[in-house]
């Protein structure tokens, strides 16, 4: 029997083999297959003008929707698609975000700062595909889900008062979308390690391996995001991109020390990220390492008279790359961004991509027309007024050459949480310091009042002003609310967060046109940069003092108030249960038979065994027991 | 009665049932009684900079006992605050438990699964029983069973009987006790090592009652654990005395080693603590020195072949040592200790003959210990003494 049960293990052992093989052949076809699963790696690099680098990393894996593959994948991550079919996920993205992007310095009307600037902590919003009851249960088993799978705290955003149901802000009018942010999460490697066991070579190869952890948190900003699109004709996209601003380490040269102050450090991806970058991921579809030089830069080289080129008398780019993609702009008279190709392929030498400077240069990036600040105002602990501020950045000449018909459209989304209580009614709006009518400026408005410990309060506002002003503000007074001592985070004497606002240009869009494109780079990235993204900006993150009571005073007020009622009824019963009198007669009876101890004793026995008459026995057996321990004893 | 009513005959059978059903269940239970995984449950319970040792010393334990074999997925590891990219931090996304900067203890790989404001009692207290809202995803949850061995080490600011979470709610003695009394009513665990590394740490076990327990506490009451050295480029201490030796003792152990839990407490020094390690043991059952660490810190999993997906629930019970990982131990601590076990093993040899002889062996021990002539006079005494209660009855 056991004979035959081996037998036919084998013979299932070679069924397996042979369907294995199989499959394997069938599905090695499928990896680089346009209907199959898809996995693309770029690393995007830019130097910032603040002496700074920018590392923008895009992973992009893609499942084919048809239903017959069930549940298994090739190259896309079982937990992701797990997740979309578990909670019918349409659109989802889920920002970890620490360090502020920096609008002025970096850019706020390029690509990168329209999709991937986020603001501090996390931020998550989802749509989704199920019936309008379901959506708020859906969305709450989907943060706990998001909790456990990032190692991070999203399940805080489960409960009504942190999240939110924006109407028209993120440009999809429906009503299945949900919007939270938790401000003051920390985010740190446990976030990003499980976001990169998403990759199918993980950080063991490709890109991914520059990615060590020390020099990434050393950086002053980095971002790092997952972006998920489910439609039944194109199946699941999953975006990852991690945004990181670095700062390259000086490096002293002796020859130009006296210009060392003011050259742009010069850089290469070994000397930022202390890795070497050697070979791609074997999964990945493509695998490229891209280098931006900003438009203004380029109008500078081209002042310089070598346009477009890689080395020339203001930097060196190496090693050379494989191939340059220009930037198409619809105004001809200026400049364009270049991009510079690197094919990341197997080589045996490490690609080293980095830029020498070799002389002082100055530029800046482009900036979106208005940069938006928020800041609180008033004093004291019981109440205060936000005011989102609203600052021409003046550069963008294209808007003030035109004429004044020109109208600027922004749209405000703010939440604030129940506890900080925003009176609506007192908004007012300020056009280069002038007070306006409201229905002037107002284009359109939606506010969900909060409610005591159920909802957030919620204001989405669009504005319209002409598009040579200076400056618009906007300012809302507030109460601070009391909270319950639960309530109360353990530190709650650092203040409370409210969640960044979110200012969008709705008529303004950061896309940008390639040459040659589409069919001979087929780049996710520049694909991406090509979408019509509307520039936005996040403001900062308000820190609103709260009265913090001291949460030991519960106990002391017990004990205090224990300590009087003690007091008060002992005094009182003692007044009330006294008689002098009879006290006083006691004192004198105790004072007539004051006696010895030991007399008192001996006649106490005495009375006790005249009392007890057939105590003799007993009186003879103590004798006795005396006698025998005197004996024993000695 | 000439027909027989249907309900006896359904009771029949229903006693029929149990008759038959009492073995199977005894087998099933003895199969669920073997030790056959490992959970850790680790807890940094401290918040604010200036705590950072408190998240070294919970992170150098998650460390130790990943090395020692637990996968991350049965370790619930909770700490209080974000140490390794706090501003504060000079190494971001590094935690050191030692001056000299040579281990990183936030490496690559660490999977934090409560943290922040999630680290409170009431999810601690959930974490131990179980009871948690549906939608809790698993790697939150602590899914042991009747044959799981749990550590459960928790580090922060305690006094008597408490320890304090987050600098603003408290852990008592008596709810540790009954969440650990709730978890073995539960069957959640088959024995669970406390090991706690607090100020007079001691007072938290003195309510706990369930059998399986075994706890080890940094202090006793009145004394206060300390910190063991302070590293100047961080600006803060890095590690407690109790977590610094205790960490001391694993660096020389691998995952084979036999190393037993009694040479774990007796590596404890009172001077070098500054504090007096206390061990509670009157719960546990086995003795020490037989239990290897790696039961508690480790999980060296034997793959035994069993037929019970064959057999249906009649599995052969099987002895709880086999299933070990420290056989090894055993017969290296036997080595040691042979004289002593000799004898134990005589005692219970003579006790299985006859039991009065160890009566005999109780008197004669007796004899030749004390002064026979004292003996003969206290007898005689109690006689007497006997017999004048006894004529006096009668009388």
């Amino acid at each position: 029997m056991a004979a035959l049960c081996r037998r036919f293990t084998g013979f299932h052992f070679l069924l397996v083999l042979v369907s294995l093989s199989i499959s394997s052949l069938v599905f090695g076809d499928w990896i680089g297959d346009d209907e199959g699963e898809q996995f693309t790696e770029e690393l995007l690099l830019k130097p910032l003008p603040d002496r700074k680098v920018l590392a923008h990393f895009h992973f992009q894996s893609t499942a084919h929707p048809s239903p017959d593959s069930g549940h298994h994948h090739h190259l896309f991550p079982k937990a992701i698609a797990q997740l979309v079919q578990k909670f019918q996920i349409r659109d989802l993205e889920l920002s970890f975000t620490q360090g502020r992007w920096n609008y002025e310095n970096w850019g706020g009307s390029d690509p990168i700062s329209s999709t991937n600037a986020k603001p501090p902590g996390v931020e998550l919003w989802a749509t989704f595909n199920v019936p309008v009851v379901e959506i708020d249960t859906t969305w709450k088993n989907l943060t706990h889900a998001l909790s456990g799978l990032f190692c991070s705290s999203i399940n805080f955003l489960e409960s009504s008062t942190s999240y939110t149901t924006p109407s028209f802000v993120f440009g999809l009018n429906v009503s299945n979308i949900r919007y939270g942010a938790l401000p003051r999460e920390a985010v740190c490697t446990e976030n990003l390690t499980p976001w990169l066991k998403l990759l199918p070579c993980r950080d063991k190869a490709g890109l991914a391996t520059l990615l060590d952890r020390p020099s990434i948190y050393k950086g002053y900003y980095h971002s790092q995001k997952l972006r998920l699109t489910s439609t039944k004709l194109s199946g699941i996209i999953l975006e990852q991109t991690l945004t990181i601003v670095l700062q390259p380490n000086i490096q002293r040269n002796s020859a130009h020390s006296l210009l060392d102050g003011a050259i742009q450090p010069s850089w290469s991806i070994s000397s930022m990220f202390k890795r070497n970058l050697t070979g791609s991921c074997v999964l990945a579809r493509t695998s490229r390492i891209l280098v931006e030089l900003e438009k203004n830069i380029v109008s500078k080289l081209e002042e310089l008279g070598h346009g477009g080129s890689w080395s020339n008398s203001l930097l060196d780019l190496s090693p050379n790359p494989f191939r340059v993609i220009k930037e198409v702009n619809p105004f001809p008279e200026e400049s364009n961004s270049i991009l510079f190709e690197y094919v990341n392929s197997k080589e045996y030498e490490p690609l080293d991509v980095g830029i020498k400077w070799k002389l002082p240069f100055v530029w800046s990036s482009p900036h979106a027309p208005f940069h938006a600040s928020r800041f609180l105002m008033g004093s004291g602990t019981e109440r205060g007024s936000i005011a989102i501020s609203l600052q021409s950045t003046k550069s963008d000449e294209y808007f003030r050459s035109k004429s004044n018909e020109c109208r600027m459209q922004a749209v405000v989304f703010q939440v604030v949480p129940w506890y900080v209580k925003v009176y609506y009614h007192t908004l007012q709006i300020f056009i280069d310091q002038k007070l306006q009518n409201l229905s002037d400026v107002i284009e359109k408005i939606r506010v969900t009042p909060s409610e005591d410990k159920k909802l957030p309060g919620t204001l989405e506002l669009v504005l319209g002003y002409p598009c040579t002003v200076q400056s618009v503000a906007l300012t809302l007074d507030f109460d601070k609310g009391f909270l319950h001592i639960h309530e109360y985070p353990p530190d709650a004497n650092q203040g409370f967060d409210i969640p960044s606002a979110l200012v969008t240009f709705p008529n303004l869009h950061s896309s940008r046109i390639y040459i040659g494109d589409d069919s001979s780079v087929h780049s996710p990235l520049l694909l991406k940069f090509q979408e019509k993204n509307v520039v936005l900006s996040y403001t900062e993150v308000l820190l609103v003092p709260f009265t913090t009571p001291d949460f030991s005073m519960p106990y002391n007020v017990i004990t205090f108030t224990c300590t009087v009622l003690a007091l008060y009824f002992g005094s009182l019963l003692n007044v009330l249960r006294r008689r002098i009198g009879e006290e006083e007669r006691l004192m004198r009876s105790k004072d007539a038979t004051k006696r010895g101890l030991i007399p008192l004793i001996v006649s106490k026995i005495t009375s006790k065994l005249r009392g007890m008459p057939r105590s003799k026995p007993l009186l003879i057996f103590a004798v006795v027991l005396s006698v025998l321990f005197h004996y024993i004893v000695n | 009665m000439a027909t027989r009513d249907p309900s006896m005959i359904c009771c029949f059978r229903l006693l029929f049932l149990l008759l038959f059903s009492v073995p199977l269940i005894a087998s099933s239970s003895s199969w669920a009684s073997m030790h056959h995984n490992n959970w850790a449950v680790l807890v940094c319970t401290s918040r604010y900079w200036f705590n950072y040792r408190h998240m070294a010393n919970t992170l150098s334990l998650y460390r130790t006992v990943k090395r020692l074999g637990i996968p991350d997925e049965r370790i619930i590891l909770m700490l209080a605050d974000d140490m390794a990219c706090n501003m504060r931090n000079n190494y971001p996304a590094q935690v050191f438990n030692n001056e000299n900067h040579q281990l990183n203890l936030y490496g690559d790989n660490v999977e934090v699964d409560y943290r922040g404001y999630e680290v409170t009692v009431e999810n601690f207290m959930r974490v131990l029983t179980g009871r948690h809202d549906p939608a809790v995803p698993r790697s939150k949850r602590l899914l042991s069973d009747e044959g799981s061995h749990i550590l459960l080490y928790m580090t922060g600011h305690g006094g008597d009987e408490f320890l304090k979470f987050q600098d603003s709610e408290e852990l008592q003695s008596h709810d540790l006790a009954d969440a650990v009394k709730q978890m073995k009513e539960k069957n959640r665990f088959k024995e669970l090592l406390i090991m706690v590394d607090t100020c007079q740490a001691a007072t938290l076990f003195n309510q706990l009652q369930s059998p399986g327990v075994l706890a080890i506490g940094s202090s006793m009451k009145g004394e206060n654990s300390y910190s063991h050295h302070l590293d100047s480029d961080i600006g803060v201490s890095v590690v407690d005395r109790f977590t610094y030796y205790t960490l001391a003792f694993f660096e020389k152990l691998n995952m084979y080693s036999n190393a037993s839990l009694s040479s774990l407490f007796n590596s404890y020094n009172p001077r070098t603590l500054m504090s007096t390690a206390y061990y509670r043991m009157d719960l546990y059952q086995r003795p020490l020195p037989e239990v290897p660490v790696t039961s508690f810190f480790g999980s060296v999993m034997k793959t035994i072949h069993t037929d019970a997906a064959y057999m249906g629930l009649s599995i052969p019970p099987k002895t709880e040592a086999q299933f070990l990982p420290g056989d090894g131990g055993n017969h290296q601590l036997r080595i040691e200790n042979e004289p002593d076990l000799e004898k134990d093993g005589n005692k219970q040899t003579k006790e299985l003959h006859c039991i009065y002889h160890e009566w005999l062996n109780l008197l004669q021990e007796r004899f030749e210990n004390t002064d026979a002539e004292l003996l003969f006079r206290y007898g005689f005494g109690t006689m007497v003494f006997l017999l004048t209660i006894s004529t006096w009855l009668l009388a």
